[in-house]
């Protein structure tokens, strides 16, 4: 599944490439976004912000990226300046801290996966229209049971 | 998509399956009743708690103090839906517990993912071997799918519900509550465990997974811990339900059912090729580097029974061996519709593999499924085989026996047709290969009953020692274990 294993490319090759300062400056809305579920408590939650379909489906680059410690059954990070409108994410468990979603000999994921409005992919990643969701002007917040 | 779910996912034995538009059904008794042995694949609406069964028939030995774990489909129907094939119900754990004169049955189903979610929609959804992906379904792994029917295997103490497309299922052996997905080490979580591990007479466990070219073993250590995990290059993407072993090689029938591609039903993403014949591996335990060839005409097969090497090299196992897949592709499916659709009986068959390259096929002519053997000669000669036989008007058989290979001939008990025989396994009373007892469970049609069957493995035509009835008719299981 090219797209759920983009995840961690995504994160892994393009992170440098994304400027957050200056997506700031015009920015008008705050994402609080909490991730819960969390059962293994080491390594890290990464994730990938996406603001339009194209781009979510790997044709364009990601606006924000999280990296989050995974210490607790639950984390949360503020995603501060975004431009109000629609978004979603695509987001794993980083468990063995390797930045990579790491697979069985087989190539299968087995690291915990995640979409925004916890989104159920099929054989592949949740679809960009069960995955978005709005971002207001002011505060936001979205949770995420990653699993 | 690509490497997640096409060329790697469920990249297993129960991923593969058959071209349909080659096989020609005869489907020569569709449309007959299905009244009576339908309930071989009737469903199961709950867990059946702690019942003491009704001893029907003859004495319990006084040193009898067995328990018979057996699993098998019992949930096919939700809602409007049927399950697409005999493979993909929910697996059914039950619990014979043979002891102070007694006989016990506990059955629980294995709770999986696949269960959950179709309970929850009240639908049958999951795609299988020979099921469709319908609305609702979530697959993003193999383990999503796992019905966890097939067989189980006691490793380590601990008692696992085997399929073969994903990973073991860990039951309390007392309760069998499902304690989760068994992962033998974090990078091998959702790795297909075939349901046939080869069990050495210590105790060590050795399994294969995934049947595209490459396939993977699994060693067990006798405590249960994990021994070896590899990839092994079999050259040919075959479907293989089954394998067999000796004392010193891993033994990789390679019939000419081959997967080609990916896609839901699996049965329909493999396609019958009898030109290319049945190749054999054999493999080094040691070294998995180290291979031999043998080739043979085309057969199809799901079952093997243990091997052995005679002092000049020349290895021999037994398999039932069939024409072709047109069970497997076909009529396991029809028999959920409660058709009959007549395929080429598997034969009860020795494969010998000469010491100058050149293999052969000796056939006993006998209807056989299920074979079993003593657990102890794992590895080593032995003079018998344990099967079901008398097959007849029904899909299912009716009789259990033991094949002599010296005399060519069965020591066999027919239940007669209202009886549904399961597979039969060997628990030992003493040193000899007869020294002991065939315990297993028919499905009895005309008292609507299951039953459990305890025979003298020396005098199988006698029939049974002492026969059980439970409360309730259970369908057919598919493999079980003693402990």
């Amino acid at each position: 599944m090219n797209n759920l294993q983009s995840i961690c490319t995504v994160i892994a090759m393009c992170a440098a490439s994304i400027s957050t300062a200056s997506i700031a400056q015009n920015a008008a809305a705050k994402l609080d976004v909490n991730f819960t579920g969390i059962e293994e408590k080491e390594g890290a939650i990464l994730g990938v912000v996406f603001n339009s379909e194209d781009a979510y489906n790997g044709k364009g680059a990601p606006v924000r990226q999280i990296m989050i410690s995974a210490d607790k059954a639950e984390v949360s990070t503020a995603l501060e300046g975004l431009e109000p409108g629609v978004y979603a994410i695509k987001a794993f468990h980083d468990i063995d801290g390797d930045m990579k979603m790491s697979t069985n000999p087989y190539g299968m994921p087995i690291e915990p996966f995640a979409f925004s409005n916890n989104a159920v992919g099929n054989m592949g990643p949740a679809k960009w229209a069960d995955a978005k969701f709005e971002v207001k002007p002011g505060a936001n917040v979205h949770a995420i049971v990653i699993k | 998509m690509t490497q997640f779910d096409r060329r790697h996912f469920l990249g297993s034995g129960l991923f593969a399956a058959a071209a349909a538009t080659i096989i020609t059904p005869e489907r020569a008794l569709a449309g007959a009743s299905p009244a009576g042995w339908s309930l071989a694949v009737a469903d199961v609406d709950a867990d059946v708690p702690e019942e003491t069964l009704q001893l029907v028939h003859g004495k319990v030995p006084a040193n009898c103090d067995v328990t018979l774990y057996r699993n098998g489909p019992a949930k096919f129907r939700r809602g409007t839906g049927t399950s697409g094939h005999w493979f993909d119900g929910d697996g059914l754990v039950r619990k014979f517990r043979v002891g102070d004169g007694k006989a016990h049955l506990t059955a629980r189903f294995v709770d999986t993912p696949k269960r959950r979610l179709e309970t929850k929609l009240d639908a049958i959804v999951q795609p299988g071997f020979g099921s469709s992906r319908r609305d609702g379904a979530v697959v993003n792994g193999p383990d999503d799918t796992n019905a966890a029917n097939t067989s189980v295997l006691m490793s380590g103490g601990q008692l696992l519900a085997l399929w073969e497309g994903g990973s073991p299922a860990i039951v309390d052996p007392e309760t069998l509550e499902t304690k989760g997905f068994k992962t033998f080490r974090r990078d091998l979580k959702q790795m297909p465990f075939l349901a046939h591990p080869r069990v050495e007479a210590d105790g060590t466990v050795w399994n294969l997974g995934g049947n595209g070219k490459g396939t993977f073993v699994w060693k067990l250590n006798p405590d249960g811990s994990l021994g070896k995990a590899e990839m092994l290059d079999v050259g040919r993407a075959s479907y293989f339900h089954d394998f067999t072993a000796t004392a010193r090689h891993l033994i990789i029938v390679l019939q000419p059912w081959v997967q080609e591609g990916f896609k839901f039903p699996l049965s329909t993403a493999m396609a019958w090729k009898p030109e290319l014949g049945t190749r054999i591996l054999v493999i080094d335990k040691d070294d998995l580097s180290k291979k031999r060839t043998y080739e043979l005409p085309a057969f199809s097969f799901f079952h093997l029974a243990d091997g052995w090497e005679e002092s000049d090299g020349t290895i021999r196992f037994d398999g039932c061996l069939e024409e072709n897949p047109t069970f497997g592709q076909i009529a396991a499916s029809a028999l959920l519709r409660g058709e009959h659709i007549k395929a080429p009986s598997p034969m009860l068959t020795q494969i010998v593999l000469n010491p100058n390259g050149k293999a052969d096929m000796k056939t006993t002519r006998i209807s056989a499924e299920f074979p079993a053997t003593d657990r102890r000669r794992a590895g080593q000669a032995r003079r018998f085989t344990t099967h079901v036989a008398g097959y007849r008007q029904t899909p299912f058989p009716h009789a259990i026996a033991i094949w002599d290979w010296k005399t060519g001939r069965d020591d066999k008990f027919d239940f007669g047709s209202h009886q549904l025989v399961e597979e039969f396994l060997f628990v030992p009373t003493g040193s000899g290969e007869r020294d002991g007892w065939l315990m297993g469970t028919t499905l009895n049609l005309k008292e609507r009953k299951t039953e459990l069957h305890l025979i003298d493995a020396g005098r199988v035509s006698e029939g049974p020692l002492a026969t059980w009835r439970a409360s309730l008719p259970l369908p057919l299981t598919f493999h079980g274990t003693i402990a």
